[in-house]
């Protein structure tokens, strides 16, 4: 099952990327830039009624 | 007296010679010279037999600009006007030439390429070749390894590219202008018979379905098909998608329309057209894929293999898999604890969008020591953009904050060692 996390800035505590993890284990770290089409695909799948992982602290 | 010769001198005092006989055997047109040195023809002259005599024309015959305006006026561009990057399936950075398993996903094979099979059961793999056709070193691969000869009405099995918008964008599609395209490709198979494909637009809305024969199996054969320009439906002329070349491989009645017209929903081939994806171990190969603008097909627009990679390199990056410990674009790390540091990676070209990254077997190294990566994560949001994102890369414990460090890629040749840029469309 894919399951995705957020990542913030070190800095300015913001989203700044989102972690895909795949059915192989892969991951991918996504930009939250609308162009990106794995972030689109992020979007529908939040879209969906899913949640991610938020990001660690 | 039988005219023979006609010589520079008869043609400066004459003002017109029609309808003489030469050699009492061939007539030739009417023909009109002016003062002026122009002779203008009656009609269309034809020049058969041997024609020509090569090196017989003088380059001075032809006025400056007098081949490339009718090359213009036939609409036949000249570089660049191939808009498929790897039609000749020749850069292959994510699989090196291994199989990639179609099974319900829709991967990635050769750069640009994708492959699907959705809502079957039936598998195929698929993979960059050797076999090809003269003039070309590589082709694309399927070979259907679970047959599905019940495919349910939206079921699809197809190899597509996507076109982004910018280089498209003067083929005028959704446009009262559109301008008409050809397509032209080299394809082979185990099985005879109608195939079928379609250009569609990226948002899946307007499709053209389209249909070649192949006559011979196992034998390489070129396929041309004049498609005329979309008025109608959303074209990106942006980074954005915008054409979808699709060659269906067997999909589900829904997904099929008629060929040669367009239609307003998505297609991704004909009605009652071949279904490789029926025949167990039935293969389809295909090279030498060109889109160009107009209605004449030209001969295959071969690029330099660098030309090619770095027109990949704007949707996917591949480093690693060398065999020697790769620095990452020579980035430079600052340790901001035990377990992570950061550093810009940089992009060798400007990719279509902020990129998204993965990595595998990568290390963090100083003069001293070496620590495995553990996971990275692109700050893209934020600090990110076509040239480069910042990226953190987290390891275990050992770095010492505001230290310095290196990134490498260990020295694998496995496609298991990487780090990837994703800018795909």
């Amino acid at each position: 099952m894919i399951t995705y996390k957020l990542n913030k800035d070190r800095r300015t505590g913001e989203d700044c990327s989102v972690n895909r993890t795949d059915d192989n284990g892969q991951v991918w770290s996504i930009p939250l830039v609308l162009s990106n089409t794995d972030y689109q695909e992020y979007l529908e799948w939040v879209a969906a009624g899913n949640t991610p992982e938020p990001a660690d602290e | 007296m039988a005219l023979t010769k006609i010589q520079p001198n008869i043609i400066a005092v004459a003002n017109n010679v029609t309808n003489k006989t030469v050699g009492n055997t061939t007539s030739i047109p009417s023909f009109t010279f002016d003062g002026a040195g122009v002779v203008t023809s009656a009609s269309n002259v034809a020049i058969s037999g041997a024609g020509i005599t090569a090196n017989t024309v003088a380059n001075s015959a032809f006025q400056t600009g007098s081949v490339e305006n009718y090359l213009n006026a036939q609409g036949l561009d000249f570089g660049m006007r191939n808009r498929i990057i790897n039609g000749t399936m020749i850069v292959d950075q994510r699989n090196a030439g291994a199989n990639v398993v179609i099974s319900s996903n829709a991967p990635y094979t050769v750069d640009r390429w994708r492959a699907q099979v959705s809502q079957h059961n039936g598998t195929m793999n698929v993979r960059q070749d050797s076999t090809s056709t003269a003039g070309f070193t590589k082709s694309l691969r399927a070979i259907v390894t679970t047959a599905n000869t019940s495919l349910p009405a939206t079921s699809v099995t197809r190899i597509w590219t996507n076109i982004e918008g910018l280089n498209v964008a003067d083929l005028g599609f959704g446009t009262a202008n559109a301008k008409p395209v050809t397509l032209s490709f080299w394809v082979r198979s185990s099985n005879t018979g109608t195939f079928s494909g379609a250009l569609t637009n990226y948002d899946e809305v307007r499709s053209y379905p389209f249909e070649y024969t192949i006559s011979t199996a196992n034998t390489f054969e070129k396929k041309t098909i004049t498609i005329p320009g979309d008025t109608s439906g959303n074209w990106s002329s942006n980074t954005d998608g915008s054409f979808a070349l699709n060659f269906n491989l067997g999909s589900g009645t829904t997904q099929l329309g008629t060929a040669n017209a367009w239609t307003g929903s998505w297609k991704v081939g004909s009605t009652g057209s071949f279904s490789l994806a029926g025949v167990l171990n039935a293969t389809w190969y295909v090279t030498g894929v060109q889109l160009e603008e107009g209605s004449i097909p030209t001969s295959f627009e071969y690029r330099q293999y660098g030309t090619e990679l770095a027109l990949c390199h704007r949707y996917f990056l591949r480093y690693g898999g060398t065999g020697n410990y790769e620095f990452i674009n020579f980035t430079t790390l600052i340790a901001t604890g035990s377990g992570t540091a950061y550093g810009c990676v940089q992009n060798p070209v400007q990719m279509r969008t902020v990129p998204t990254y993965s990595a595998s077997n990568l290390r963090v190294v100083d003069e001293n020591a070496a620590y495995t990566v553990t996971s990275i994560s692109g700050s893209g949001a934020v600090y990110g953009n076509n040239y480069g994102t910042e990226v953190a890369f987290n390891v275990s414990s050992g770095l010492t904050q505001y230290r310095p460090y290196f990134v490498q890629i260990n020295n694998g040749t496995s496609t298991s060692h990487y780090l990837y840029m994703s800018a795909e469309l």
